[in-house]
């Protein structure tokens, strides 16, 4: 590493437009830092400026009305696991905030780092936004913007390095949500493939609203679309979950060391009927 | 700028590229070996200090964003002179194999039974699960955690 000059390899702005103002070529955004400190290990080079966001207070909070929640980009997983806790609808985003990881990174690892790692399949949390309908509010060079989270995603992580994910709006919605994951040991590793769903029932328990996020199949999370056609409509019950198994050519699953594609593909319905189960106890336990 | 800490009660600067590792940092700089140098990804907990009280992986911290944090680490965990609760009771059980996992283990229980002083036995796997024994011996470790839980004295 380049030791000349320390103060020029690690920045501490306060503000959204300082940091935008640092991100230079070289640079590159730090949150938790549990991504980037591992660089090296996937063979990419740490010798770059690091942009530290932490100082920038308004990143780290947390407030929720009848409209949204909303969360700065820098609230760890435990902090998400905690507001989220009393919000019915929000299921989803507390199974994968409190499972992912171990304690240690849990209280390190933030909800915009796990967004924007440049890389990684296997997040836990951007399934569950996908399927609770976020908006991601970011700073560019030329202004604020909001965009969806399947635009963001689709654009790809950074979208180029020159704009900062500050906040993340999720719609306070009528229903709930959970999230499933497979682990080839019981926990402290990343998911072979994950599920987030959000079912929303009228009146006589039909399934009104359905949203299906899958990660960790493929290179980038994404909605299980023809699941969720063939949902709507239905009656609710974990056995509506089997339809999984009709629609699974839909993805192209990853191969990698620690799985093939096709086993990733095979534990799906199974995560799909977990999810489900775990919104059917949620919502005995809510009538 | 140096960074500036506390480190173990201490006020320290390091002086050092601020991108490096607090692990590194503290053993090669602070010659604090007890934090131990094994996965250097956060999955296995060995590296474990605690920051402003929370236990963190130092494999993954930056040193150059823990200006005006506290650090402590295993050397900084009780007196010097006596071992605490949690080590005694890993002595008295046994359970130290070849010792790369125990500083960890330490500070990861000790945090633990200070916010789940009666936990289950599934509660203290749940809370080890960061951190990975390489010689497997859990379940005695796991008593060793569970005999604080039934003592009168329990973890200080």
């Amino acid at each position: 590493m380049n030791t000349a000059n320390t103060d020029d390899l690690f920045l501490r702005p306060v503000s959204v437009e300082a940091a935008l103002a640092a991100l230079g070529d070289q640079a590159v955004l730090v949150a938790g830092g549990t991504w980037v400190m591992r660089a090296p290990l996937r063979g990419e080079s740490i010798d770059r400026v690091f942009v530290s966001l932490s100082g920038i207070a308004h990143m780290h909070a947390i407030s929720h009305d009848t409209e949204f929640l909303r969360l700065g980009a820098l609230v760890t997983h435990d902090g998400l696991g905690a507001c989220t806790r009393n919000l019915p609808e929000m299921g989803a985003l507390m199974q994968a905030a409190t499972m992912s990881a171990n304690p240690a990174i849990r209280s390190t690892a933030t909800l915009g780092g796990n967004i924007c790692a440049v890389g990684f399949p296997a997040a836990d949390l951007v399934p569950a936004l996908i399927a609770l309908d976020a908006r991601f509010e970011v700073q560019t060079q030329t202004g604020p913007e909001t965009v969806n989270v399947a635009t963001y995603l689709q654009s790809g992580a950074y979208r180029g390095g020159k704009e900062i994910l500050t906040t993340i709006l999720i719609p306070r919605q009528t229903g709930r949500s959970a999230h499933a994951r497979a682990l080839l040991r019981k926990a402290g590793e990343y998911p072979v493939a994950n599920v987030s769903a959000f079912i929303g029932l009228n009146a006589d328990n039909v399934i009104e609203t359905v949203r299906i996020a899958v990660g960790a199949l493929e290179a980038t999370p994404k909605r299980w679309h023809g699941l969720e056609t063939a949902l709507k409509g239905l009656p609710f019950s974990t056995a509506a979950a089997e339809k999984a198994h009709d629609h699974l050519d839909e993805f192209a699953p990853r191969d990698s060391t620690d799985a093939p594609g096709w086993y990733r593909l095979r534990v799906l319905p199974g995560l799909v009927g977990q999810a489900f189960a775990t919104i059917a106890d949620h919502m005995l336990e809510g009538a | 700028m140096p960074v500036t800490f506390t480190l173990n009660g201490q006020q320290r600067q390091f002086s050092g590229d601020p991108r490096a590792s607090l692990l590194d940092a503290l053993r090669r700089d602070f010659r604090l070996t007890g934090t131990k140098d094994v996965c250097g990804e956060g999955f296995c907990g060995a590296c474990l200090v605690y920051i402003d009280g929370v236990p963190k992986v130092s494999c993954l911290l930056p040193i150059g964003a823990l200006e005006g944090s506290k650090v402590t680490t295993i050397e900084g965990v009780g007196a010097r002179e006596t071992l605490t609760p949690v080590q005694q009771a890993f002595e008295d059980f046994d359970v130290v194999q070849c010792g790369m996992c125990f500083p960890g283990m330490v500070l990861t229980v000790t945090h633990f039974l200070q916010t789940n002083p009666r936990p289950s036995r599934d509660d203290v796997k749940s809370a080890l699960v960061g951190n990975i024994c390489r010689c497997t011996g859990y379940e005695r470790i796991i008593d060793a955690v569970m005999s604080l839980h039934n003592s009168a004295e329990g973890p200080e």
